[in-house]
């Protein structure tokens, strides 16, 4: 809030004649320009805390050794602890760690490919074993419609067969009137009688 | 409705904290590939299910990506950051293998898990002061039952500097 002036500053001031050599005038921290000095501090002169040149030189003294250690200090820590960073990354342990890594990861990386070799192996396998099950049941599905076409043709043949045996007992034009006298000469009793045990019996009154 | 999904125990802290797969700092890009359909990528899918999650939350700056149905079998493929490609086939595998085989490959190792645990204690040692930021506390005022901060309490005159100096002096 003071600052030290050699120039033009209060006249008022000058002619009152400061204790000190050095006037300080005042600096406006809260106020501004245009607010007026407060009434009791109208006439004040301010003067720096004065000085003891004897203390003075002996508290330099002082004070220059105080902060050359500190500073020296303070350089040390951070030296140290960039050499520490240094040698974590580039130093010969970080060199020796990051060949070990390397090794270690190429063992990883061998075994990776072992196993990925004999997934493949098994693999092929697998696949050689799918596609002649595929194949066989093919085979066997061949096989199979052959045998069922067999059968169907067996079938039909039985059909025709059965068919041109019943063939002969047919009626036709020819046979009409034979068969005819045969029906009316035979007649043909459909009754029958069924007791509680299950037994049939045939011998009915034909009406 | 508290429980979101078919194992809500995934979402869980605890099973989260559980995972054991931590990958070397060399590992950027994780990729699976594997099918929504048939017995051979059963395993893979069981991996992505349960043990994904884990993997995401211990290596929370890993890139996982999953294709499905882009191939007839399963893998994973693992992107590390010298432009090298580490393929691991997963076709039949059960998903407890998958994780013990990708874990013993490209997994931190126990000792360098420990070792990296213990430098962190030493570095955020509870005994530090200094800034809020990097300690617990700033000064010893601030803790329960010490002589209290100055700066609020002003301290017993015997306590001063001032005082046992001026003591001292006249005693002189």
């Amino acid at each position: 809030m003071f600052q030290v002036i050699s120039g033009r500053s209060i006249q008022v001031a000058r002619l009152l004649a400061p204790r000190s050599a050095v006037l300080v005038e005042a600096v406006r921290g809260r106020k501004s320009r245009t607010d007026p000095v407060a009434k009791s501090k109208e006439g004040r002169i301010k003067v720096p805390p004065p000085v003891d040149p004897v203390e003075m030189v002996v508290l330099k003294e002082r004070y220059t050794e105080y902060q050359l250690m500190m500073r020296a200090l303070r350089l040390e820590f951070k030296e140290e602890v960039l050499r520490k960073k240094y040698e974590e990354e580039t130093g010969s342990l970080a060199e020796e760690r990051a060949r070990q890594e390397a090794e270690e990861h190429r063992a990883l990386m061998a075994f990776n490919n072992q196993e990925n070799l004999r997934m493949l192996k098994l693999r092929i396998l697998r696949i050689q074993k799918e596609k002649e099950e595929a194949e066989r049941k093919q085979v066997e599905a061949a096989i199979q419609r052959e045998q069922e076409q067999q059968e169907s043709i067996k079938e039909k043949e039985r059909d025709i067969l059965k068919l041109q045996e019943e063939a002969k007992n047919f009626i036709t034009l020819e046979n009409l009137d034979q068969r005819i006298e045969e029906a009316l000469d035979n007649p043909k009793n459909y009754n029958f009688a069924i007791d509680k045990e299950g037994r049939v019996v045939k011998q009915t009154m034909l009406q | 409705m508290p429980m979101k999904g078919r194992f809500p125990i995934r979402r869980t802290l605890e099973y989260l904290q559980k995972g054991d797969i931590i990958f070397k700092n060399r590992v950027k890009i994780m990729t699976v590939n594997y099918n929504t359909h048939g017995e051979l990528s059963d395993g893979a899918r069981k991996f992505v299910f349960f043990n994904i999650p884990q993997i995401q939350y211990k290596n929370q700056w890993l890139q996982i990506m999953m294709f499905k149905n882009m191939t007839p079998s399963p893998f994973l493929k693992f992107y590390l950051d010298d432009g090298e490609q580490v393929l691991v086939d997963v076709e039949g595998k059960d998903h407890k293998q998958i994780s013990q085989h990708v874990k013993k490959i490209l997994g931190k190792s126990e000792e360098v898990l420990q070792a990296e645990a213990r430098a962190k204690m030493q570095a955020s040692n509870p005994a530090n002061f200094g800034p809020k930021k990097y300690c617990l506390r700033e000064c010893i005022c601030e803790v329960e039952g010490q002589v209290p901060c100055p700066g609020s309490t002003p301290l017993p005159k015997e306590m001063t500097g001032k005082y046992r100096a001026q003591m001292a002096a006249s005693h002189e």
